[in-house]
């Protein structure tokens, strides 16, 4: 399978090391694990923040992760990649973090929470956001995974740990649902515009 | 999949999104952008959805990704790797005591019928409670403790760890470490397994059971 993910955030281009450092890391190398921390602190704190509403929460779970990536590094045998294994644990920490602020947060106004949360930087930002908000919290991780992160369905079938037709068809339910949220983004407004001028 | 292979629609509208942030295989991209070519549906969702991306893939871009802090990560780490040390020195000092794996097995083995055999014949018991044979017969009737120390350390450092927790030493320890406690007759109320509890927090005390010594 050949990939073309230049200048994606989430995943990066492949490293070669990568594998190295996690041989390191099974030998308890604390220098190996603090460069493989590094490698893949933007890219989680990335997507965990995309996923999590909180910051603090985001952070906390980012550490669980890598904290687990140290305690099972032995127990990785390579049947996926790296990043897909990595990913994998960052979701399951998220998901079970997603239902416990959600939860919480179904007693606050979400608004209230707007100081935790990244500046929206438009207006366009905003109801993108609150769209994506609107997801189930399994939707919404295939579309991230998708869409931010750059996996491929088969990588996210290994993440998620599903069949890759569940994740095809969450993200056909996603699709339909964030078309009726954000109908600007089909382009018929605009087509209706031109047909009236 | 081969190249004369077709699509229909309903397969390759489900690949879309993969196909917009160009994650397909060479042989499944190929496929979709043909029928693509071919589908006014497939071609509008497709326009769709890289709108879609690029929205997604850029919400929230501006704000900072805060540098890398490892402080609180390193210090899990430091105390799970402190525990799995002190469990691994504990075996060793089981195995030092007991001999070749095999005598270690057959031990644990009758230790663990023991216990069984405890639990069975005194089944009304509140707590696990055990009369040993090799504690010193003229102690006066009380709660005891048998503990093992790690034997690395001095007899100021031992003494030191029950400091403020009504223990006094009865016997030990010996040059293994093992040491009988006299839970203080004041603290007649205390729980010995809370005692044994506050004991286990400590990393220089490797094992403590509760012994009960009732003369006849
Ligand atoms: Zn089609």
């Amino acid at each position: 399978m050949t990939r073309k993910k230049a200048g994606n955030p989430a995943t990066g281009p492949a490293s070669a090391d990568e594998q190295a450092l996690l041989d390191a890391v099974k030998h308890r190398d604390r220098r190996a694990f603090t460069q493989l921390y590094h490698l893949y602190h933007a890219r989680l704190h990335g997507y965990l923040r995309r996923v999590l509403a909180n910051a603090a929460i985001a952070e906390e779970v980012l550490d669980d992760v890598m904290l687990v990536v140290w305690k099972d590094a032995r127990k990785f045998r390579g049947d996926a990649a790296i990043s897909s294994w990595i990913f994998g644990i960052a979701y399951r920490k998220a998901m079970t973090a997603a239902r416990k602020e959600g939860r919480y947060q179904s007693l606050l106004d979400r608004s209230a929470d707007a100081d935790t949360m990244p500046a929206a930087s438009s207006q366009d930002d905003g109801l993108i956001r609150a769209a994506l908000q609107a997801l189930s919290p399994d939707h919404r991780q295939v579309v991230e995974l998708t869409y931010y992160c750059g996996f491929s369905y088969r990588e996210i079938a290994e993440i998620a740990e599903c069949p890759v037709n569940t994740v095809k068809t969450r993200m056909f339910h996603a699709r339909r649902r964030l078309k009726f949220l954000l109908p600007a983004l089909d382009g018929t407004d605009k087509e209706n515009k031109r047909e009236q001028l | 999949m081969s190249s004369s292979e077709v699509i229909s629609h309903e397969d390759a509208r489900e690949l879309l999104p993969w196909l917009v942030n160009e994650s397909l295989a060479d042989e499944e991209r190929d496929l979709v952008n043909q029928h693509a070519r071919n589908c006014v549906i497939c071609r509008r969702e497709l326009e769709e959805l890289e709108r879609l991306h690029e929205s997604i893939a850029t919400v929230g871009d501006a704000s900072p990704v805060p540098a890398p802090d490892l402080r609180r990560i390193n210090a899990r780490i430091d105390a799970m790797m402190a525990k799995e040390h002190r469990g691994r020195l504990l075996i060793s000092r089981l195995r030092e005591i007991v001999g070749s794996p095999l005598r270690l097995a057959f031990a644990m083995q009758t230790a663990l019928l023991v216990v069984l055999g405890a639990a069975l014949f005194w089944p009304q018991a509140e707590q696990a409670e055990f009369t040993t044979l090799t504690v010193p017969e003229q102690l006066p009737d009380g709660q005891y403790i048998r503990v093992v120390f790690d034997p690395n350390l001095d007899s100021s450092e031992w003494s030191g760890l029950l400091d403020g927790m009504s223990l006094t030493i009865v016997d030990g320890p010996s040059d293994r470490g093992v040491a009988t406690l006299r839970i203080a007759a004041s603290a007649s109320g205390t729980n010995p397994d809370t005692v044994i509890t506050n004991l286990l927090s400590n990393p220089g005390v490797l094992f403590a059971v509760p012994v009960r010594i009732e003369q006849q």
